[in-house]
């Protein structure tokens, strides 16, 4: 009995998204009870797990029992330190995102047991990844999560643009999906099992093209998932749900689950698996992701789309690493990040709910004044996104730049250039936001926000400081047997201490203290460019969807009606009727034709039987 | 007892032709029966075997649960016939009466095409239920119903007359009209002397009722245009009695079916592929709800019959396959009905069907957008909802003969020619698995149609259609509530077929 | 005595005769008459070939038979016949054979 502990983990906020949505749609303040009880039991039986609570393996359920074993399939549990620790930042930064939610979502007249019931789902789906024992639960977990983040970005759905992002949102992943059922697929036949367990040393005897093609394939899912470069373009878009929801599964969990499923994978099927040509592609897709997103991300305007393709860039960083085979560090800079991101939005939350619903950062300017506590939180996150020493994103940052180091010089400067952007975007934010003066009235009113959600930004700077420090590190990154090595003075150091001050001079040249009221930067070619996203989401609407793809749909469709249902069809029916009114001419009801050719045939037959043709 | 599951409707369609009794709530009681007989007879132990014997014009018209997918195919009929019966909803008196009656025969014809052992009256109860869905579209359809009637009447016609051949040719050779005595004939070593042309014949018969490609224009436009309860019974139960047919035939031959189908799997690989791929652009283009799910409903074929190759291509061992199709069948008979008694819904609602006439229901009728988002979410394959489990099973038991390099030799027929050469590329995958690959696309097309539909018709402003959107009926609500109930109960429970 | 072949010119003949009438003529009264010419024909042939086919001096009674009996179904025939015709000429006001075609529309 004690052993099914874990299930726990799934079953509570299954159960609150069920009673949330069918018993309490009515009742909001219910709804969002039982929402933040089940994120606040999970993390309490996940933090039991870490303190040491061993309930041995929990049973395994039989979804689809066949004969043959290996083909049944299974949902199991596995507790073991990367999925247990990766459990604490999913509940944990859960349970602050549900309780900031009540703060943030006050006075919103759409339907908050949906809401609530959606955040609970989500749990469900994403502890459904990370406690998974095989590749199948994995995938349900994945398209759950996918769901999850539908509803979510969709929840005012009543406005078209977040109506449109979450279908944009599903259909990305759908895209990514399908390379990552293929990719499971492959695995079944190339390792015998989707469990994890089965997994290990079997890569040894397989032809490489194959195991490229299958890593490959399951990296599929996490390049729409983690949103990586070709299928980057819903991440920005997904803005448009609440900003608790952009907190919790567009920066800190979801999409994080890419670089979880990778590393899980490498340590199942071990690194001989992972082929030289698949981590040069895993590698190269995920450097080019930082770099394209921290430099779209250097002329946002809008506080959330910053956030959001820095959140691409740090992907690509995770993703980079894994792709150099330093899944260690990759899972370091997942759980530093998760927290400062998660510390920034929901600071950008706060920011932007205190402003009026205003997101654009040139309407905002001298909040440090207004709400400087939310400030001091938001610049916490900042200093451990742009890696300044002693924070808790340098420590990971440094692992990832020293594995880069190591095994491809290149990954390196990408990843020094990048760390330069990053400082460059940031500063400009935090200048133009908070520095200088309000340039709009919505953040001349601006004031500190409530209790509920500044309580979950106080936590969260805490673990951005902290979080990178060995003695915490050590008991909490997910990844078994982990121990945070201090820095070494070298090149990487000095390095990353230079890009950072070189980004830090940039933006404090052109940006001064806030006092300017536009872009001195914008209004060149590059900008716009920049501004209009490379071109790459209109690139795919206007080419991709709207041209090639409605294309031949279209084709399609004319040749399904014209030829199929017209021409075979109504044509075959069309011509048989022709032909029996052709034939009806026979029967013109002249009695004396009719005789006539009876007649004549009575003669042939004579003549044949007489002449015995 | 079986045979109560076909005569109550009978019954009751008799009381309300002859005694003018108030045809929903005649066929309503009809409906609730068999739902209980059904239940308790999916439910029982035991199959029923001689019990039910019982004759008629000296033709033993033996009704069995013996058959693998007897069970779950009973099951789909009363869930489906209940829950089409409870949201009928017809223009007036007289209308409700014949919708009712039709209803009632189409779920008897239906009962007894699964149930039946004499492979005769298997056939005979799939005519005598095509007859109700000829009438009722030819009367009460929407749009050209006349031409797409008879186009139907026509098109099911010849391929059940195609289908009668290959069943009448399989008979004759075993010397067996029954599916038990057939089992027995495969089991005592007979083989059919012309395997092949039989299972040609049975794969383009059936194929066509179930709207294979290229058969497959007569689907989308007959449903569409069909009335709610007939579109949801035809589409959701009727249409899977070719797929039953061939099931139960290769089951019983065991690992002998390929000697049947054996050849002909790498063609039926394309055409699926043609169901999938090719009718799944023509969905996307699609302007009205009817027609989309009409297309929907063909599409989703594909997968079913890529199950039947998968099956056919692991001897009749891959029983994973026809795990996966009995519960994809289930699910997708439960979805499709939902989404079409949603679609009467919406037209009762909004008074249109065209996509871009419409917007903003959910503010309007959040209860509608819950139960179409879950439906069609469900035929989009998400999981915990039913049909994510047939699917899934479906693609892992196309993989499950596959041993990495096993299939670079296949058998050199020209169709298999471009998928041998693609093969070679991928590592040695083999013709299934391949179609697979590409049939997994088939995903996204869905998502792609299914959530720009629910975008259309549910999401952003309110349109002026939907404005005069006022509330639902109870029956409506819990009409569909009883179909959603089981999909996330299979979702979440599969129900095992073996 | 005549040969046979002198009878089954003459059923020939009037075989042919009638044949031509019912062809040529309009008036649905001499077609009908015309196939009585026929019967006839085919009535002489069938006697003809009784005598011949006969054995001992006894002619073949089957066949004999078998001509008694087709006049009998000639005389019939000529009932209902004549009988449809009245009616047809009462209803249509015409026995013209190319008028009565309503039936192919």
């Amino acid at each position: 009995m004690m052993q099914n502990l874990p299930w726990l983990f799934l079953l509570l906020p299954l159960l609150a998204a069920a009673l949330d949505w069918v018993l309490f749609s009515k009742c909001s303040k219910t709804a969002a009870t039982l929402s933040i009880l089940s994120a606040a039991a999970t993390l309490a039986l996940c933090v039991a797990y870490l303190a040491g609570l061993n309930t041995g393996a929990p049973d395994v359920y039989t979804w689809m029992p066949v004969a043959e074993e290996r083909l049944s399939l299974h949902l199991g549990l596995l507790t073991d330190p990367l999925a247990m620790r990766m459990m604490l930042v999913v509940t944990g930064i859960g349970l602050l995102v549900h309780i900031f939610s009540l703060g943030y979502m006050k006075g919103d007249t759409s339907n908050l047991s949906r809401y609530f019931a959606g955040l609970s789902i989500f749990m469900f789906s994403m502890s459904c990844i990370v406690l998974a024992d095989n590749l199948a639960m994995t995938f349900i977990g994945w398209e759950m999560v996918g769901f999850s983040s539908y509803l979510l970005i969709g929840h005012w759905y009543h406005k078209a643009s977040a109506a449109d992002a979450a279908k944009k949102a599903f259909i990305t992943n759908r895209v990514g999906d399908f390379g990552f059922l293929i990719g499971i697929l492959l695995t079944l036949g190339v390792f015998g099992s989707m469990n994890f367990a089965d997994m290990a040393g079997k890569a040894a005897g397989i032809p490489a093209a194959l195991l490229t093609a299958t890593v490959l394939c399951l990296f599929c899912g996490a390049v729409g998932k983690s949103a990586q470069f070709p299928l980057h373009v819903w991440l920005p878009d997904a803005m448009e749900g609440p900003t608790p929801v952009s907190a919790l599964i567009h920066a800190a969990t979801m999409v994080a689950a890419g670089v979880y499923m990778l590393v899980r994978l490498q340590i199942a099927m071990g690194h001989a698996a992972f082929t030289d040509t698949a981590c040069a592609v895993i590698a190269s897709v995920g450097a080019i992701t930082a770099a394209l997103a921290a430099l779209i991300a250097t002329q946002q305007d809008d506080i959330k789309r910053v956030l959001a393709y820095s959140t691409l860039s740090q992907l690509g960083y995770m993703v980079m690493a894994v792709g150099l085979l330093a899944g260690e560090a990759a899972m370091f800079h997942l759980y530093t990040h998760a927290w400062f991101k998660a510390l920034l939005f929901l600071g950008a939350g706060a920011v932007i709910v205190c402003c009026h619903h205003e997101q654009n950062i040139w309407k905002m300017g001298g909040l440090a004044k207004r709400m400087p506590l939310t400030v001091l939180c938001f610049l916490m996150g900042t200093c451990a996104l742009i890696a300044i020493p002693g924070f808790s994103g340098f420590f990971s940052k440094e692992a990832i730049l020293d594995a880069a180091l190591e095994h491809c010089p290149v990954f390196f400067w990408v990843g020094a250039g990048v760390a330069a952007l990053t400082t460059f975007y940031m500063t400009r934010l935090c200048l133009v936001a908070f520095c200088g003066s309000a340039r709009a009235h919505g953040a001349e009113q601006a004031h500190e926000a409530g209790a509920s959600m500044l309580l979950p930004l106080l936590i969260l700077a805490v673990m951005a400081i902290i979080s990178g420090y060995g003695f915490i590190a050590d008991a909490l990154v997910p990844y078994a047997g982990f121990e945070a090595h201090g820095f070494a003075v070298g090149l990487p150091f000095y390095v990353s201490l230079g890009s950072l001050g070189l980004g830090l001079v940039a933006a404090l040249l052109v940006y001064g203290c806030g006092k300017r009221s536009s872009d001195p930067l914008a209004g060149n070619a590059l900008s716009a460019a920049l501004r209009e996203r490379l071109y790459i989401d209109e690139f795919y609407d206007k080419v991709l969807i709207g041209g090639v793809q409605a294309i031949i749909a279209h084709i399609i469709e004319f040749i399904d009606a014209a030829i199929i249902r017209g021409l075979c069809v109504q044509g075959s029916a069309w011509l048989t009727s022709r032909f029996g009114l052709l034939l009806s001419k026979l029967q013109g009801g002249s009695l004396r034709a009719y005789t006539f050719l009876s007649g004549l045939g009575l003669l042939v037959l004579i003549i044949l039987l007489a002449f015995n043709f | 007892m079986l045979i109560w599951l076909i005569l109550i409707p009978v019954i009751a369609a008799a009381c309300i032709g002859l005694l003018r009794t108030p045809g929903r709530a005649t066929a309503l009681l009809s409906a609730g029966l068999t739902l209980v007989l059904g239940l308790c007879a999916v439910l029982s132990p035991t199959d029923c075997g001689h019990d039910c014997l019982s004759s008629f014009c000296g033709m033993p018209l033996q009704l069995s649960l013996a058959l693998p997918l007897s069970r779950i195919m009973l099951l789909l009929t009363v869930l489906v016939t209940f829950a089409a019966v409870l949201g009928l909803k017809a223009p007036d008196k007289d209308a409700a009466r014949s919708w009712a009656i039709s209803a009632l025969l189409l779920s008897a014809g239906a009962t007894g095409a699964f149930l039946s052992d004499n492979i005769i009256a298997f056939y005979g109860f799939h005519e005598l239920a095509l007859i109700p869905t000829f009438v009722m579209i030819g009367c009460y359809g929407r749009g050209n119903r006349r031409t797409i009637a008879w186009t139907a009447t026509l098109y099911l016609g010849l391929a059940s007359m195609v289908l009668l051949a290959g069943l009448l040719i399989l008979c004759s050779e075993m010397h067996a009209w029954s599916f038990s005595t057939l089992a027995a004939a495969v089991q005592a070593g007979i083989e059919p002397g012309s395997p092949a042309l039989i299972g040609g014949l049975l794969l383009l018969g059936f194929g066509t009722l179930v709207s294979l490609f290229p058969f497959h224009t007569w689907a989308a436009p007959a449903y569409a245009s069909a009335p709610t309860p007939i579109a949801m019974l035809h589409a959701g139960v009727l249409k899977k009695f070719g797929l039953y047919g061939l099931f139960t035939i290769a089951g019983i031959f065991g690992d002998k079916c390929g000697a049947l189908f054996g050849c002909w799997n790498n063609l039926l690989l394309l055409l699926l592929l043609g169901n999938v791929l090719w009718v799944g652009y023509v969905t996307v283009c699609q302007t009205r709800l009817d027609d989309m799910l009409g297309n929907s409903s063909v599409m989703h074929m594909g997968y079913l019959f890529l199950a039947f190759a998968a099956f056919i291509a692991g001897q009749g061992h891959n029983e994973l396959a026809l795990q996966g199709a009995a519960l994809l069948m289930l699910a997708h008979g439960l979805s499709i009905a939902l989404l079409f008694l949603l679609t009467g819904q919406i037209e009762a609602q909004t008074r249109t069907l065209e996509l871009d006439s419409m917007g903003g229901l959910a503010q309007k009728l959040p209860y509608l957008g819950f139960m179409f988002g879950l439906a069609g979410l469900a035929s989009v394959g998400l999981p915990l909802l039913a049909n994510f489990a047939g699917e899934f099973t479906i693609f892992v038991s196309a993989f499950a003969d596959w041993v990495p390099g096993s299939c670079l030799t296949t058998c050199d027929c020209i169709l298999s020619r471009p998928f041998s050469a693609l093969s070679q590329m991928l590592g040695g995958l083999g013709p299934v698995q391949l179609t697979l690959v590409f049939a997994l696309w088939g995903l996204v097309i869905s998502a792609i149609y299914m959530l720009r539909a629910f975008r259309h018709i549910f999401e952003a402003d309110v349109a002026h259609a939907s404005a005069r959107a006022d509330k639902l009926s109870l029956a409506d609500m819990v009409a569909a509530a009883f179909l959603a109930l089981f999909i996330v109960l299979f979702g979440i429970l599969p129900p095992t077929c073996l | 005595m005549i040969p046979l072949a002198h009878y089954l010119i003459l059923s020939g003949l009037l075989f042919s005769i009638g044949l031509a009438g019912i062809i040529i003529r309009k008036n649905i009264l001499v077609v009908f008459m015309c196939l009585e010419l026929m019967l006839t024909a085919a009535n002489i042939s069938l006697v003809a070939f009784s005598r011949a086919q006969g054995t001992a001096g006894l002619p073949v009674y089957d066949v004999q038979i078998l001509s008694l009996f087709v006049t009998g179904i000639a005389a019939a025939e000529v009932a209902i016949g004549l009988a449809l015709i009245v009616a047809l000429f009462r209803a249509r006001k015409t026995v013209e054979s190319t008028a009565l075609n309503t039936l192919k529309d």
